[in-house]
Order: C-alpha cells, then sequence, then structure tokens
C-alpha cells in the first residue's frame, strides 16, 4: 500500500504494530538470548555469554537424528501437499465437478478439527490397519494437516487470476495443459510458494500429531525437545529452539528471494 | 503481414442457461474481410455470441461455419481466431514482445521468424521501440494495442473484439476506433466487434447487428439501420427519435397517409402490410422549425406546437416542443458557426414544425 499516513492516526498505527511486534517477537527473543546464556540452568535474564550450548547440541546425536528428521518430514509432506493440493485447487476452482464445495470443505477440515483429536484418530486408524512403521505413519499425518494449507493459499490465488488471460492463452494457440504451465502457473507461484511455507512450518514445529505417532526410532525434534525439557531444562534446549527458528527464517528468506512472497501476501 | 481471412456464418446460434435463453436462434452470415458490430443493450446476449464462435462457450444449438466449415467441435486452441478483451488480458509475467510472440510460439514457429513477424506485429500499432517493456508499465490504450498486435500477429481467420475500448477515456477511444478500422481494412480481416456503443458501431462496422434480448432484431449498414429501422427498439436504440402514433387514412401508389392522434397528418413512402394503427418515426434533425406566422397550414407533415425547452449541445440545439393534444416532439437545429440557438425561437413561443415526405418511417411498435 503506498498510502502515507500521518498526525495522531500515525502514532496510533505506528504504536499498535510495535505492540504486536513485541507480543510475536519477545518469546522468540526469551529463547534466542537463554541459548547463549553462560548459567548451568534456562533462566531470564541470561547471564554471561557462551557459544557452549550450540556446540554441545551440534554434536549430540539424538538432535541431530530428530533436527534431520524432522526436516526430511516438513520437506516431504510439503512436496506431497503440493502435488496433492495444486491439482485439487485446480479441479476445485475451474472445473465444474460437482459438490465442489463439499468437497474443498472435506479437504480443508483438517483446519477445523482440533490436531491432537486428528491424531488420536489417526492412531487408532493405523493400529485397527496395522501399519506400524511410524516414519510412513507421520508422513501420511503430517501430510494430512499441511494439504489443507496449500489447498488454501492456491484456491485462493486461483480466484484472482484474472481468468481473460487462460482464455486469450487459449485463443492464442495453447491447449489446457500449455495455459496451465505457461499462463496459470507464473500467476499462481506466490499462492503456491506461500503455501508450501506454511505447509513446511506446520509440519516443522507440529506437535499434537507427532505425539501419538512417533515412536522410540522416529522422533521429530518438537518431541525431543519435550523430552529434553522434562529431564533437564538447561539452555540446549533454548539452543534447539533458535536452531528451528533459524530454518523457519531462513525458508522464508528463500521463498522471497525465489518467487516474492510478500506479493503473495498482498504485503 | 497478410492476413488469409475467411468467411463467418452462425446459423441457427443458440444458448440457453437452464429456462432462459441468452442467444435465441442467431442467424447471420458475415462475409470475408468484413467488420460486423454486435450492439444491444446490457445482457442481450452480445458477449456469449461472441464468446461461442470463440469456442469459450459451448452452444446449446446451432452452427457456426469458418469459411464454410462447422468448428463447434473444434477446441478452442484450434480455431485460429484472434480475440481482444476489454481488459486486455496481457500476460502480466511477460515482456510486450513474449506477449506478441505467444501465439507463434504455440504454433511452433521458428525463433528467427517469429522475431521477425513479432517487430512487424508491433510496427503495426506503432510500439516496437516497447517491445521490452512488461505490460503494466504501458498506457491503457498502448496495452489495448499490443493485445492487437499479438492477436494479428497468428494471422487469425476471424477477429473477435469483445468491448474492446471500453476501458478507455473518450478522445483516445475514438482515434483507436478510426486506427483499428483502418487496421482491419488495410488487413482485410474478418472482424465481430460487440459495443453497447452505437457510435462506436456507426464508426467501425460496415453492418451492425442489433440484438435484443437473445434475438436478432435488424441487420443492415449503419445508414439502412438509422434511415430505416424496424422497430421502435431499433429506432431508438440507434440515434434519438420521435415516435408519432396514428392510423392509416389512405394511400396513393407510393405514398400512405397517416393521421395522427392529435388531428396532424404525415405521408410515408408507402410500405408493405402498412394498415390499422401505425407508428412513424421522425428523426428530430429532419424538423425544421419556425416561430408560428399566424396562417394556420393544412399541409400533411407540418404541425404547430409550442417550445417547452431549448438545450444548447455545441453542434446542434435541441428543441423540446409540446404538440396541441400533449405528444412530445424532439427537433435538432444545426448551428451555423459561432451561432448560438436561433434567436428567433425562446421558450413558451408558438412555432411552427415541418418536414419532408422522406423523413418519414414506419416502424413496428416494439
Ligand atoms: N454463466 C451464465 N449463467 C447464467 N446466465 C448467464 C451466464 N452468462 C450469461 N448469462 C445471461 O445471459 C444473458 C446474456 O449475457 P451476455 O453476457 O451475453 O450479455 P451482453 O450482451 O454481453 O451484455 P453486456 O453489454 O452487459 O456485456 C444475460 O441475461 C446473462 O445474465
Ligand atoms: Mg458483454
Amino acid at each position: 500500500m503506498g498510502g502515507r499516513l500521518s498526525g495522531g492516526t500515525a502514532w496510533l498505527v505506528y504504536g499498535i504494530t510495535a505492540c504486536v511486534m513485541v507480543f510475536v517477537m519477545a518469546p522468540l527473543l526469551v529463547a534466542i538470548s537463554i541459548s547463549f546464556s553462560a548459567a548451568p540452568f534456562a533462566s531470564f535474564p541470561p547471564q554471561g555469554f557462551t557459544f557452549d550450548w550450540y556446540r554441545q547440541v551440534l554434536v549430540d546425536p539424538d538432535f541431530i537424528d530428530a533436527f534431520s528428521f524432522s526436516i526430511g518430514l516438513a520437506l516431504a509432506s510439503t512436496v506431497t501437499s503440493v502435488a496433492l493440493g495444486l491439482p485439487a485447487a485446480l479441479a476445485l476452482q475451474r472445473s465444474n465437478i460437482p459438490a465442489a464445495s463439499v468437497m474443498q470443505g472435506v479437504l480443508l477440515s483438517p483446519l477445523i478439527f482440533p490436531v491432537l483429536i486428528t491424531g488420536l484418530a489417526l492412531l487408532q486408524f493405523y493400529s485397527a490397519a496395522n501399519m506400524q512403521q511410524a516414519v510412513v505413519n507421520l508422513y501420511i499425518g503430517h501430510t494430512l494437516v499441511t494439504l489443507p494449507y496449500v489447498v488454501r493459499t492456491v484456491t485462493a490465488s486461483l480466484q484472482l487470476v484474472d481468468r481473460s488471460l487462460e482464455e486469450a492463452a487459449r485463443t492464442l494457440g495453447a491447449d489446457r495443459w500449455r495455459t496451465f504451465r505457461r499462463v496459470t502457473i507464473p500467476q499462481i507461484a506466490p499462492g503456491v510458494a506461500a503455501g508450501a511455507l506454511f505447509a513446511f512450518m506446520v509440519s516443522l514445529d507440529n506437535y499434537p500429531i507427532s505425539m501419538w505417532l512417533s515412536d522410540a526410532r522416529a522422533v521429530p525434534l518438537p518431541i525431543l525437545l519435550f523430552q529434553r525439557m522434562s529431564s533437564v531444562f538447561d539452555p540446549s534446549i533454548a539452543a534447539m529452539a533458535s536452531l528451528m527458528i533459524l530454518v523457519g527464517a531462513a525458508a522464508v528468506v528463500v521463498l522471497e528471494r525465489l518467487v516474492g512472497l510478500r506479493r503473495a501476501m498482498g504485503i | 503481414m497478410e492476413i488469409k481471412s475467411a468467411d463467418l456464418a452462425l446459423s441457427g446460434l443458440t444458448k440457453t442457461y437452464g429456462h432462459s435463453l441468452a442467444v435465441d436462434n442467431v442467424t447471420v452470415r458475415i462475409g470475408t474481410g468484413e467488420m460486423v458490430a454486435l450492439l444491444g443493450p446490457s445482457g442481450c446476449g452480445k458477449t456469449t455470441t461472441l464468446r461461442m464462435i470463440a469456442g469459450l462457450i459451448e452452444p446449446s444449438g446451432g452452427d457456426i461455419l469458418i469459411g464454410g466449415r462447422s468448428i463447434v467441435n473444434v477446441p478452442v486452441h484450434k480455431r485460429n481466431i484472434g480475440m481482444l478483451f476489454q481488459s486486455y488480458a496481457l500476460f502480466p509475467h511477460l515482456s510486450v514482445g513474449q506477449n506478441v510472440a505467444f501465439g507463434l510460439e504455440m504454433r511452433g514457429v521458428r525463433k528467427a521468424e517469429a522475431a521477425r513477424r513479432v517487430t512487424d506485429a508491433l510496427t503495426l500499432v506503432q510500439l516496437d521501440h516497447l517491445a521490452e517493456r512488461l505490460p503494466t508499465a504501458l498506457s491503457g490504450g498502448q496495452q489495448q494495442r499490443v493485445a492487437l498486435a499479438r492477436a494479428l500477429v497468428i494471422e487469425p481467420s476471424v477477429m473477435l473484439l469483445d468491448e474492446p475500448l471500453g476501458a478507455l477515456d473518450k478522445s483516445l477511444r475514438e482515434s483507436m476506433q478510426v486506427e483499428l478500422r483502418q487496421l482491419q481494412q488495410r488487413l482485410g480481416i474478418t472482424t465481430v466487434i460487440v459495443t453497447h456503443d452505437q457510435e462506436e458501431a456507426l464508426t467501425l462496422a460496415d453492418r451492425i447487428v442489433i440484438m435484443r434480448a437473445g434475438k436478432l432484431e435488424q441487420i443492415g449498414t449503419p445508414q439502412e439501420i438509422y434511415s430505416r429501422p424496424v422497430s421502435r427498439f431499433v429506432a431508438g436504440f440507434i440515434g434519438a427519435s420521435n415516435f408519432l402514433r396514428g392510423h392509416v387514412a389512405g394511400s396513393d401508389g407510393g405514398t400512405t397517409l397517416v393521421a395522427l392522434q392529435g388531428g396532424a397528418r404525415v405521408t410515408v413512402p408507402t410500405q408493405a402490410g402498412a394498415s390499422g394503427e401505425v407508428m412513424v418515426a421522425l428523426r428530430p434533425e429532419a424538423i425544421q422549425v419556425q416561430p408560428f406566422a399566424g396562417q394556420n397550414d393544412a399541409a400533411p407533415n407540418t404541425t404547430q406546437a409550442t417550445i417547452e425547452q431549448i438545450i444548447y449541445r455545441g453542434s446542434l440545439t435541441h428543441l423540446y416542443l409540446r404538440l396541441d393534444d400533449g405528444a412530445p416532439l424532439l427537433a435538432f437545429h444545426q448551428n451555423r458557426a459561432g451561432e448560438r440557438a436561433p434567436a428567433e425561437l425562446s421558450p413558451g413561443g408558438r412555432v411552427v414544425a415541418r418536414w419532408t415526405e422522406e423523413n418519414n418511417h414506419l416502424v413496428a411498435d416494439r
């Protein structure tokens, strides 16, 4: 938005924005600052300054396993969500399939159901179906909760695409597939990227699904964090949390570079 | 650029949405190189007709033929039709040059030849210097010219334009109309343009198709439509018109005498089937208005009236008259340079309105 605010309104808006920023950022800053604390227990304000916790965490095999497992799981469910969500959104938006709104409702329903309950239901389903592979179960469970984010953002950006662009492409000699690839995709790319980012982040810090479905060998990072927290609450946990924040921030930056996330989110 | 255009025929073309008929049995033949305007009020089915020709909407009935071949079963991308949209529909992620090249690329035209043809097409619309720009960095008029180049470069058999100039301001619209018309005639490309602007239809089209509620009301050259409208609807839609009610009071060879409700009589060049109650259309510019001089004139095509209002409109002065039976009559006075309204006329004044027989035209009262 190009307009400039002035006078009292400006101060009000800046003030509220500042409050929101503090509210959102403060807990993150607390975690990050504790991760550099020299004290043996996590406490705020931090005392001293050290990289020791990072040194310790980065060679901790449990952490490395959980971290790489979480990243892999998040990537896999993101890719799957995009692969399934993109065609689904396209079908919902662009073809006259019957009961499209019902189907959209079903696809988006994991957003509404309490995730904890979804996880429990999945656990019961898997045991009934005798599915014992925790990795596969987690992958399916995470995809289930990340898919709606992709469907939602892609549907929204498809709605915004000027239909006459696609029609112009068709009259110019592009069949449906080439129209999609050459015209539709470039238009919705930022929306797809935004959906993918949501999916990735939702999977990366998902606790309620993983809690039910993980086992001793398949441990996502949030589960590990929780286990550690209940035994020793030292700043290494803050270091792990900070590394997760770093991954999230990196994902945002990369996508911004690739497709202009800001445009997708209408900022 | 050489374009091998073809003729276009719509035969009984129909589109129903549920129970409503958006387009109702439209039959029209458009010759090679001809430009036809679809004109009609909002919702009369112009866009639907055009989109059926393009293949973007499937007809419920009837046939569409290009060069004598039915195309209803040919998918959009194989119809070789150039279409212009009101929103321009330029691909925002492609440069002007890439936009124009799009259709050639889809046809697998070799790079070097495509580049030459893109330059030619952009030169045609005087935008060859902007090939590298993104469409968002162009004005509305420039964007529509790019869209025109993009549609022309594929050498379409038929061009379809859906209110292509609707988003432009008046003066730009008028200059684009002239440009469009010259280009269309030079390339000899069969064109259908949708508009609800009668001026645009008169300026651009070889023939005008007037549509009403999905049906074809009248087809003809602008002059035919203007001077011989078939119905009150057509006469009122193109230009302004007076409608005088009366009944046929006699006929001698080429002339029919009509007695108007207010007592005046008019003579009409005889039209087939005229009898009983009729309606006479009379263009306001055909009426001469003079101050009433005192003597009663009983000749036909003359009536006394009172001036209600005089409105100066630049080249014309609009005179709103009221006949003695209360019927309104509108007359246009052509102003000479520098002149305002005719000085001897003023509101409330008695006048005599006169016109000649060939300006009277019987229309259907619908
Ligand atoms: N998808 C649709 N479903 C139902 N009715 C429709 C649909 N599209 C158009 N119509 C109806 O068909 C009729 C013709 O519409 P069309 O868009 O062809 O009008 P138009 O002559 O182009 O009008 P305008 O000058 O406003 O653009 C209208 O009554 C419209 O409401
Ligand atoms: Mg329309």
